[in-house]
């Protein structure tokens, strides 16, 4: 106890030396473990999205980017394919599509146009409100409601593309009707919108006064053969209600519409295996991914980088273990006066080192607090620094 | 008394038996109640179709109010809710029903019952208008009353047989025997309509409304079509178009959606234009199902076509 009292007082007294030792210590010790943990939360975040997810359909390109936006709503958009790829899936009568439109923002999260299948796939349920019922309707993610303070009944306005494309998308105000319980993944960062409504966001969908029946002619430009022609006065709604809900009309073939990709459930093994093949055709502009195998290439490649991290981290360990001895040995060298003192004063050989060994023992025990409160920290904001993270390497 | 006591023991075994059957047909009711399919519908077709096929395995919803045509109904959210909740949503595609292009419904329980023949659907006569540059479109692309082909309806009720049996595999043949019954029901209409309409070839006929292009494109009829309600005498300047339309389209027939008004009926007759009904059941009859309302309207028409 006397030697754990002394051992104190003289670290208390060289306060910044000890400080010093223990900041050294911990950082040692902890980044090692809490670059580990968050790996691991990642890799299982990565996992278990992914092998929820049977398969992506998108165009040819990157597999990475494609697997990202589809599963994790990232802001890097892959090339569109068109609603007529999904409707193919659907006849095949192999799998369930399920069209995946992440193109649009509203604030800073993404705009996820999709059908009510995605939500039963995801197994979402909602806390409060309903789910979508109509066009211009949407459904937030728990920490969207909760970042933007938004509750069923508020509304939500969708981002221009670029603040400088003035004839580009403008924003739809849309109604939220509901707000899905926490997740504690991708969904609890979007906005859930009917994929027809991200096609009135982009515009290929609008509502307006019945041209048929329109009083004001200086705003039609001519009627010719059963068509008129109406000019910029033609005042487009940029809110969905249920008075002009029936005036929403899409312009073009349906099976053109843009997608960013088409997330696919098989019947069954043998019918996700048909449908890989036909994808495997060099003709095909489409590409057909296992998202587990992409997201399992990805952690490979980060395992790699991590096994290097480790090989340094351990050299830099063993480094600091040496100059740590090394310190203690030139420390016990000053000392060396102090020491004599105390010998004189009577103390043996074996109480110097109880001296010496309890002030190893409290910087060990300083140093183990400070990595606990470290880890603790990583624990509690780990999650979604990783799920930030993972939409980063998305944009 | 032995014999008193002999009567209270068959009695009390004769109650405890009821008591078990009773509550071994309620259980098995509720068994059922709970394995029966919920399905929606968007109009009394596709309702009398799924009724048929799925009998005891479906409970089918058609919540249209009895009067309004389930072609432009539109539902509350509470009702869209409904029809989220549904195991099955019976489309019947050619642009029916305007609100399912604005509800949200989960693509794996639509069915849009006319996909086979959706390549040769007719199309309808509407304004169409552009705005700029963007190209001509119009709001309500095809013709919708697509039963009125008998051999449409029966690709209808084979898409909804097909439906039915994925939704329950176990239970596929009890689907394909009733849906052979109805097939050869609608066979039997059809063939009893060709005859008849080889008979009268080309035979000028008038419609009230344009709801029979499939009726006309099947059986060949010579069908030009009018907007006249069957409750509303149509106005002087209707009346001329008719007068009209009657020196290129010498007419003897029009065709009504249902029983119009006594003084039309009058009228028509003055000018030696009889009327039929060939009612297209898109809701709900007051009397009879969707077989008996067919077979009076083919009934009907046969007194056109003779």
């Amino acid at each position: 106890m006397d030697s754990l009292y002394v051992a104190w007082r003289y670290l208390s007294f060289n306060w910044l030396r000890t400080a010093t030792l223990i900041g050294c210590v911990s950082i040692i010790l902890a980044l090692p473990l809490a670059l580990n943990f968050l790996l691991d939360v990642g890799e299982r975040q990565l996992t278990a999205r992914a092998q929820a997810t049977p398969l992506v359909v998108g165009a040819k390109g990157s597999a990475l980017d494609l697997t990202l936006n589809a599963l994790y709503f990232g802001e890097q958009v892959p090339e569109l394919i068109s609603m007529a790829e999904d409707e193919a899936i659907a006849r095949s009568g192999l799998a369930l599509p399920i069209p995946v439109y992440v193109r649009f923002h509203a604030r800073e999260f993404p705009i996820v146009g999709t059908t009510l299948d995605y939500f039963e796939l995801r197994g979402l349920s909602i806390a409060s409100g309903r789910t979508l019922g109509v066009l211009g309707e949407c459904v937030l993610g728990a920490t969207v409601a909760e970042r933007l303070g938004l509750a069923p009944g508020d509304s939500l306005l969708s981002s221009p593309e670029s603040v400088f494309d003035l004839a580009g998308v403008y924003p739809l105000k849309m109604k939220v009707v509901g707000v899905l319980a926490p997740t504690h993944g991708p969904d609890d960062l979007a906005v859930f919108v009917d994929v027809k409504t991200a096609w009135v966001i982009q515009g290929l969908g609008h509502g307006h006064e019945d041209l048929a029946s329109i009083e004001d002619e200086s705003v039609v430009l001519e009627r010719r053969d059963g068509n008129v022609m109406a000019n910029a006065k033609l005042l487009k709604y940029n809110e969905i209600t249920p008075a002009n809900l029936d005036s929403f009309h899409f312009h073009g073939d349906p099976a053109l519409y843009p997608l960013t990709g088409v997330i696919v459930a098989p019947n069954d093994e043998r019918a996700g295996t048909i449908l890989r093949g036909r994808y495997l055709q060099e003709e095909s502009r489409q590409q057909i991914v296992r998202p587990d195998e992409v997201i399992g290439g990805l952690l490979q490649s980060i395992f790699r980088i991590k096994d290097m991290l480790d090989a340094a981290m351990a050299t830099v360990g063993a480094a600091t273990v040496l100059a740590l001895i090394l310190v203690f040995a030139l420390s016990l060298r000053l000392r060396e006066r102090e020491m004599t003192t105390m010998f004189k004063l009577g103390c043996s050989r074996a109480t110097m080192a109880r001296f010496v060994a309890a002030e190893i023992m409290i910087i060990g025990a300083f140093t183990a607090v400070l990595c606990a409160a470290v880890l603790a920290l990583v624990n509690a904001y780990g999650v979604d620094l990783v799920r930030a993270l993972i939409l980063q390497q998305g944009g | 008394m032995s014999s008193s006591a002999e009567r209270f023991s068959v009695m009390r075994t004769s109650l405890s038996w009821l008591s078990v059957l009773l509550i071994a047909s309620a259980v098995t009711s509720t068994t059922l109640a709970e394995d029966r399919l919920s399905v929606y519908v968007v109009n009394y077709p596709l309702k009398y179709f799924a009724e048929r096929i799925g009998a005891e395995h479906v409970s089918v919803e058609f919540p249209v109010p009895a009067g309004e045509d389930p072609a432009f109904w539109k539902p509350t959210a509470e009702m869209i809710a409904a029809y989220q909740r549904a195991d099955l949503i019976l489309l019947n595609g050619a642009s029916y029903a305007k609100w399912i292009a604005t509800a949200t419904l989960a693509r794996s329980r639509l069915v849009d019952t006319s996909r086979e023949f959706a390549d040769h659907l007719v199309a309808g006569g509407n304004v169409t208008h552009s705005h700029g540059n963007t190209g001509a479109h119009a709001h309500g692309n095809f013709a919708f009353t697509t039963w009125l082909d008998f051999n449409q309806a029966a690709a209808q009720a084979k898409a909804v047989m097909e439906a039915l049996a994925r939704m329950r595999p176990d239970i596929r043949a009890s689907f394909e025997r009733n849906f052979e019954v109805l097939q050869s029901e609608f066979m039997a209409l059809d063939a009893e309509l060709n005859v008849m309409a080889r008979k009268a070839a080309n035979r000028p006929l008038l419609a009230s409304h344009p709801v029979y292009q499939y009726l006309a494109r099947r059986y060949a009829l010579n069908i030009k079509s009018l907007h006249w309600e069957p409750d509303r005498v149509p106005e002087e300047s209707e009346w001329t178009r008719l007068a009209a339309m009657q020196r290129e389209h010498a007419a003897k027939w029009i065709i009504w959606e249902q029983a119009p008004l006594e003084a039309s009926v009058q009228r028509l007759n003055a000018m030696g234009i009889g009327s039929v009904v060939f009612s297209p059941a898109a809701n709900q009859p007051e009397r009879g199902d969707f077989m008996t309302v067919m077979r009076a309207n083919v009934a009907n028409l046969g007194r056109a076509l003779d």
